[in-house]
């Protein structure tokens, strides 16, 4: 099966998306575009929350008591409340605090709402008025009163000029206001501010007492106040709730307002209620602990939720998305009321999906096309809950859908041929169960939670096993072929359906859906927040965590699992490591990626198709795998590398690779000595040039015993003494007398005796104790190396005698040792650590072209292959053949032989003729009789069709069509397997046109062989090119091929095969002759004139242009060579009229201008450039035209008529002017 | 119930061996865990198991001289696996003859006729059986190899009936499509795939006959794919590596590594030795022509 997806929650209850906790929520309101709800509460703060991250972004605290009215602008960043200190407050959300505060209502303000594009206000308030304010100057414009108790709800209609307002006097109200749109609305640019104010002075003393806003209706039918009331959406309806406990729906015209009906159920007062945005809905909510859902044509309940212990306040609905909101005592809930996510199954290019209207339709990934709709699904579950999951089977086109209501059902419906549009199914199989899903071609598997049972169902909808699932299953989804996997809170368990066994079980919490990759090795198992990939033994393979909700999966072809959350479509790979892919505006649900391109349905149930880059994790994916070809691919052509990439490299233990990427020497440098590559260090330390790096790059050098880097750095670093010392530890003798000369020259003292010591100096570290005064030191050394002279000298020095010094005694002096090994010479061996397979990869890039070019012929550019035979012989030989099959018709009955053969096999009592017998009687060709292991009669066709005659070359062939051609299924134990006949014909099963596969098409054998003998010629192998283009002849011969064009095609493929091997046959020829040799000066007469003749002849035959161009190109310089300038000029002068290759032509005209200056031949060979005639494939000679000869029937070589009835030099198989019907290669 | 029946207690160790999982059949289960009236069944298909991988002496000689016809069957047919001598046909056909109502007796010495060339007979014991699927799937097969598609398939139309889903109908049913061809190819497919990706009834066998179908309906690259698969399996699996032989040559490929393979591992391989018979037939056709060369 495909991979699918299905989720375990089926409740009936609410989908809730978030709940916050404080303190009674009075007023919600949403944020039309980000994900964002106003709380206002009870206690006088108005919080503002993520409701998709559940985060608190901000609290507003001005009011001074209960804020009961909230409402977002729709555009600007903006939001209204008003409260129980009897004001109006307008914020700015971005500035976070309050701009501006309205004052006037003299009691309660209850609710408050901007108008969708005026610069308006509307408020109720307890002071039973209900106004409207301008906020962008501030004022009152208008004030409605005639309510006489608190006006508890007023809103603006959204498009026309109404406003409805609910009040405790039990009316609900419904005002004009056109009059003051139309004030308001006049040109206000040339109207000053006095103007403005005059007007308003008019309005307020109207002399009829009139005010812009005249009520239109007054509706009574609540025996209580009325606390809610809100206009429909599109339609002439007005809802409202009161403390009768009731929801009433009211219509109205142009003239009048009715009631329509009366919503009961509310047990205690109904708070609020409103219109679904996009269906026809009611929601209220009331005291009595509920949230109501009403069918808003039947006006009966669809569904209802209760809270433990919490009353209901407020709901409001989102504008655009499927959400709702409602405020009780303890807080405020986000939820929906039905699942979103479409139902929705892939197979190989095709996605099933049910639509918002419940039809199922599919869309083809390769075409991009979305079907009409299939079926209709209205009769599904109940009208309001679309189905849960779909599951497709492939074999028998059907769909397995299960919904949610009646506490779960599932339809089994076959899908019809074509999509005819949305028609109810006809006989469709349908039971309860909570989840179902195809396990196998003619089996569904349904799984009952309140049972606990699964039962295997086949397509007649009966039980053929049942099993019983592992306590606390909560659903089940497919688990590869023939295995469930069982969900349930906390574990997921693999269960194989045949052995009813358990095979694994794995701890995973809260899975809601499944998703296989397309080759079914891995499954990635989707919870709310977490991301499990496992294999298909359910053994995991990593995990992650989301902090934002996961949405959906699905997996790309090269095993990288994308998955989309709220806000991201991201990707994760097999050993964990994830990333952003790109960021989502709104939820999307994966079915298929392809390349760049992400298939996905919206929560409309609209097929859409986001565009990726998945450079990223393909080029980590190729690191993984270590497919170094493939990141250098990408590296070049993408413009990937950025800081994280390389942080990601080095992170991941590849600074080898990171130091491809990067420019930066610093970070180059930091990268080189992570992976230890001095050169770069070194190149990059020297760019650099800072102590810093050459101390850490000579402790490094140390390290790898490069004590020529170390060298380096100390002498960077002026660090003498450590200087002295390598050259010490590494015998650098003459480098430490430098470094004495130095010392004595930097008048170092320490180091002068460091060095002298290290060298056995004795005498300049007596010169040097003398320099410094130091003359018992100086005597002392003298004395103890026994320098009696230099003793002697001192105390002369000093005046002192030898008397008055007392010495300790001493032993013997020291000599520091000596070098035995002259390692300074050279570093430390090391093992070769060779370039890693990157780099070789990268080096090996840069050497393209330098191999191309090493080719016998040193020719520049060969690779234009697009020229095939010329256009006018391909006419010719087919017109040949069609005169020639003209002849024969009736020759091509299967010769008599074979009756006999099938008499043989019938004669064995009881058994029929095998599939290969019926091969031989369907079809002329002898490919087909091959395979039927009648070669007598593939033989005896080849004879006839083209005069075969030596078949010993054909063998192979023959076995190999044979060999293709029979296949061994083991049956049962102990018989030996069943030999099954391959066909080419794979949808017939009338016995008199099965006809068996031939292998190798045209195709293969352009590529294969035809290529490979080109590629020889190209690079000089002749002797190998040879035998390709034969083989090549000999796979033409014996085959079948499915259309009249393509044996044409074929017909072609071996003519121009043909002149390849005559073509090289000359050439071979000639070398033979005279070997490698151009010079001939040392060959007789004769061999030199039938060396140069067979040059010249190897440009004859028909070869494709670039490679004629070869043979022209070696004639010319062949005769050159040997001052045969004639022959020389003419090759010279074809060459630049047809030679494809610029520096060929470049040397021909060069040539030829030497050439014309005498176009004599010193020896006359036969050959004339400017004659047509025809090669002899057996002497190497001129046919000229009009000259008698005869041909190979089947390759169409000529030969002198001296060689009739010999086997064909070229194909090796037939006889050459042997009598021929002409080869068929179609049935 | 029928003991091999889905819900019968034989069920799992006769699918393993119907799926050619010989070792399985072997080592998982315990002949004396089974209630009595089973114990016998589960003895013959181990023995069975055991022929299959080629240890005849070692049924032959753990069978002894039992006189139960069972087991005589039994030992006629590791005899004649063994050497093809006539001694074991002879006592085969007697067997038929004297218990030929006996259900191991029909299948064991059917194959052992069907195999020394008796097909007739074979199929006359074989029709004798009440219910067995296992003398059904036996009889498709020698039908098939007697290329009458058209009796194998009424044969196994006839077990649909009163078998159902059953493995064995299922499966004779996909031998006979994938001598039909068509549209029975994808149906035959079906159940082999299903078998070769099931967890449990995975193996070399059922991974083979799915490369096969897939051959036939030529998806070449899936086709190795699953081959390959079966190789890993089994790298000594003769069936597969015949298959590969035929799968490289469609593909142009060089088979003689494959053959030389399959030569060292089983000589006797039908493949092989119609190879060579189609060899030397072609030399023989050869023989009808004279070329004449140019010297």
């Amino acid at each position: 099966m495909a991979a699918s997806s299905s989720s375990s929650s089926n409740s009936n209850s609410m989908l809730t998306k978030f709940e916050s906790k404080s303190s009674r929520a009075k007023g919600i309101a949403f944020h039309p575009k980000r994900p964002w709800i106003l709380v206002s509460l009870h206690s006088s703060t108005i919080q503002l929350w993520d409701y998709r991250m559940g985060t608190l972004i901000d609290r507003f605290e001005e009011h001074d008591g209960p804020v009961r009215g909230i409402d977002f602008h729709k555009t600007q960043p903006l939001f209204v409340s008003g409260g129980d200190d009897y004001k109006i407050k307008v914020w700015s959300y971005q500035t976070r605090r309050c701009l501006f505060t309205l004052n006037g209502h003299l009691d309660y303000v209850r609710t408050v709402f901007f108008h969708h594009e005026l610069p308006w206000i509307l408020s109720s308030s307890d002071d039973q008025t209900v106004r409207i304010w301008n906020w962008q100057n501030r004022q009152l414009i208008c004030t409605m009163t005639g309510h006489n108790h608190y006006a508890m709800c007023a809103q603006f209609h959204p498009k026309e000029d109404l406003i409805v307002s609910a009040s405790l006097d039990q009316s609900v109200r419904v005002w004009d206001i056109s009059g003051l749109r139309k004030k308001h609305s006049a040109p206000t640019s040339s109207m000053s501010f006095e103007d403005q104010m005059s007007r308003q002075a008019q309005q307020q003393a109207d002399m009829f007492g009139n005010t812009d806003a005249v009520v239109k209706f007054v509706l009574e039918g609540h025996d209580r106040g009325v606390n809610w009331v809100a206009f429909h959406p599109t339609l002439p309806l007005i809802v409202s709730a009161g403390d009768d406990r009731l929801v009433k729906l009211w219509r109205m015209s142009e003239t009048r307002a009715w009631e329509v009906d009366t919503c009961r159920g509310h047990f205690q007062n109904a708070s609020a209620a409103l219109f679904h945005p996009h269906q026809d809905l009611i929601l209220s909510v009331g005291e009595d602990k509920t949230i109501r859902v009403w069918d808003l044509n039947k006006r009966t309940s669809v569904q209802s939720f209760k809270r433990e212990n919490d009353r209901f306040w407020v709901i409001a609905a989102h504008p655009e998305i499927n959400l709702f909101a409602a405020g009780h005592d303890n807080g405020v809930m986000v939820f929906k009321l039905e699942r979103e996510r479409p139902a929705s199954a892939v197979h190989q290019n095709q996605l099933f999906f049910v639509t918002k209207e419940k039809h199922v339709r599919s869309y083809d990934f390769t075409k991009n096309i979305e079907s009409p709709s299939m079926l209709s699904l209205k009769k599904l579950g109940s009208a309001w809950t679309p189905p849960r999951t779909l599951s497709y089977n492939p074999a028998e086109r059907s769909i397995l859908l299960t919904s949610p209501a009646d506490n779960g059902v599932y339809e089994l419906i076959s899908l019809p041929k074509d999509a005819s549009g949305a028609v109810e199914p006809s006989n469709t199989m349908r039971g309860t169960g909570n989840s179902a899903v195809f396990v196998a071609r003619n089996r569904f598997a349904v799984f009952n939670q309140s049972t606990q049972q699964i039962d295997i169902k086949d397509l007649s909808n009966s039980t053929t096993k049942t099993i019983k699932p592992p306590h606390g299953t909560t659903d089940m989804v497919f688990g590869g072929t023939g295995c469930l996997l069982l969900i349930s809170p906390t574990t997921i368990y693999l269960y194989d359906i045949q052995q009813k066994k358990q095979l694994a079980e794995l701890a995973v919490a809260g899975v809601k859906y499944v998703v296989w990759s397309s080759d079914g090795l891995y499954a990635a198992l989707l919870s709310k927040h977490n991301v499990t990939i496992v294999d298909k033994s359910l053994k995991q393979i990593s995990t992650l965590h989301e902090t934002i909700r996961i949405k959906s999966a699905c997996w790309d072809d090269a095993g990288v699992l994308l998955y989309s959350t709220l806000n991201h479509v991201k990707y994760t790979l097999m050993n964990g490591d994830n990333g952003i892919v790109r960021t989502l505006e709104h939820t999307v649900y994966l079915v298929r990626v392809k390349g760049r391109t992400v298939y996905c349905l919206d929560r409309a149930a609209k097929p859409k198709i986001l565009t990726i880059d998945p450079t990223e994790y393909r080029f980590k994916l190729a690191l993984v795998k270590r497919h170094y070809d493939e990141m250098l691919n990408i590296i070049k052509n993408s413009s990937l590398v950025g800081q994280s990439i390389i942080s990601y490299l080095q992170k991941k233990g590849y600074p080898e690779i990171a130091l491809q990427f990067v420019q930066d020497p610093q970070t180059r440098f930091e990268l080189a000595l992570e992976c230890g590559n001095l050169e770069v260090a070194v190149d990059m330390a020297k760019q650099l040039d800072r102590p810093v790096l050459w101390q850490r790059l000579s402790s490094e050098g140390l390290a790898h015993g490069n004590h020529q880097v170390v060298e380096m750095t100390y002498q960077k670093l002026r660090n003498f003494d450590k200087l002295s010392f390598l050259y010490l530890a590494t015998g650098d003798e003459e480098k430490l007398h430098r470094m004495a000369k130095i010392a004595e020259h930097r008048g170092d003292i320490v180091s002068r005796f460091q060095n002298s010591l290290y060298l056995g100096d004795v005498q300049s570290r007596i010169e040097m104790f003398k320099e410094i005064d130091q003359y018992p030191l100086a005597y002392l050394t003298a004395k103890a190396h026994g320098l009696d002279d230099q003793c002697e000298e001192i105390l002369e020095a000093c005046g002192l005698t030898a008397d008055t010094v007392s010495l300790p005694s001493f032993g013997q002096p020291v000599e520091p040792p000596k070098a035995v090994a002259p390692t300074f010479k050279s570093n430390w061996p090391k093992r070769a650590t060779g370039a890693s397979s990157f780099e070789k990869a990268l080096m090996a890039d840069g050497d393209d072209t330098a191999a191309a070019e090493t080719n016998g012929f040193v020719e520049e550019d060969l690779l234009a292959e697009d020229i095939v035979a010329e256009a006018g012989g391909d006419l010719e030989e087919a017109d040949d053949e069609d005169a020639a099959a003209g002849w024969d018709m009736g020759d091509d009955a299967v010769p008599e032989v074979e009756e006999d053969f099938v008499n043989v096999e019938a004669a064995e009592a009881g058994a029929g003729s095998s599939e290969a017998d019926l091969w031989t009687r369907n079809s002329p060709l002898a490919a087909d009789h091959a395979a039927g292991g009648s070669f007598d009669s593939a033989m005896n066709l080849l004879n006839r069709q083209i005069g075969a005659v030596n078949f010993q070359p054909l063998e192979p062939r023959f076995l190999e069509i044979y060999q293709s051609t029979r296949t061994y299924l083991p049956a049962n134990s102990g018989l030996p397997p069943l030999v099954n006949y391959v066909r080419r014909t794979l949808s017939e099963t009338d016995s008199r046109r099965i006809l068996p596969l031939i292998p190798r098409d045209l195709e293969s054998i352009q590529a294969g062989e035809i290529t490979a003998g080109k590629n020889a010629m190209k690079v000089n192998k002749l002797e190998d090119g040879v035998p390709a283009f034969q083989k090549a002849l000999h796979l033409l011969m014996v085959n079948a091929f499915s259309s009249a064009a393509q044996a044409q095609e074929a017909q072609a493929a071996i003519h121009s095969a043909a002149q390849y091997v005559l073509a090289m046959s000359i050439e071979l020829e000639r070398r033979k002759l005279v070997g490698k040799e151009t010079d001939l000066s040392s060959f007789s007469d004769e061999d030199k004139k039938r060396a140069l003749e067979l040059s010249a002849y190897f440009t004859v035959p028909g070869m494709d242009s670039q490679h004629q161009t070869l043979a022209l190109f070696s004639a010319m310089n062949f005769a050159n060579k040997n001052k045969q300038l004639g022959s020389a000029l003419g090759f010279a002068n074809a060459l630049i009229e047809r030679g494809t290759n610029a520096k060929f032509k470049e040397t021909a005209r060069k040539l030829k201008s030497v050439a014309e200056r005498s176009p004599t031949d010193p020896l006359d060979v036969e050959f004339d450039t400017f004659g047509e005639f025809d090669i002899c494939a057996a002497s190497f000679t001129p046919i000229y035209a009009g000259e008698a000869s005869f041909a190979c029937p089947f390759c169409g070589v000529k030969y002198h008529t001296k060689y009739k009835g010999t086997v064909c030099k070229v194909c090796q198989v037939s006889a050459v002017g042997a009598p021929s019907s002409g080869l068929r290669l179609v049935v | 119930m029928d003991p091999f029946g889905a819900e019968g207690e034989l069920v799992n160790i006769h699918t393993a061996f119907v799926q050619g999982q010989y070792e399985l059949v072997l080592s998982d289960f315990e002949a004396s865990s089974f209630s009595d009236t089973n114990r016998q069944p589960v003895q013959i298909l181990q023995y069975r198991a055991q022929c299959a991988l080629g240890q005849y002496d070692d049924v032959i000689k753990s069978v002894g001289n039992s006189s139960v016809p069972d087991l005589q069957a039994v030992k006629a047919l590791a005899t004649f696996l063994k050497n093809g001598s006539d001694g074991a046909v002879a006592d085969a056909e007697k067997l038929s003859e004297t218990q030929g109502e006996n259900l191991t007796v029909q299948l064991l010495c059917g194959i052992v006729l069907a195999r020394a060339g008796k097909a007739d007979q074979a199929l006359a014991l074989l029709s004798r059986h009440e219910g067995s699927l296992d003398a059904v799937a036996l009889s498709v097969q020698i039908h098939l190899s007697q290329n009458r598609t058209d009796l194998a398939l009424k044969e196994a139309k006839s077990a649909r009936s009163f078998a159902q889903d059953a493995l064995l109908v299922n499966l004779a049913e996909s031998w006979v499509g994938m001598r039909q061809g068509g549209e029975d190819y994808q149906k035959s497919f079906y159940v082999f795939e299903e078998l070769a990706q099931a967890p449990s009834s995975a193996s070399a066998t059922s991974l083979i006959a799915q490369a096969v179908s897939e051959l036939h309906m030529g998806r070449l690259e899936e086709a190795e794919t699953a081959l390959n698969q079966a190789l890993v399996l089994e790298p000594d699996n003769s069936a597969a590596l015949a298959n590969k032989v035929v799968l490289d040559s469609i593909n142009g490929k060089d088979v003689s590594e494959v053959r030389s393979k399959l030569q060292s591992v089983d000589s006797q391989h039908e493949m092989l030795l119609d190879y060579a018979a189609k060899k030397e037939a072609f030399q023989a056709a050869l023989e009808k022509y004279s070329p004449k060369f140019e010297a």
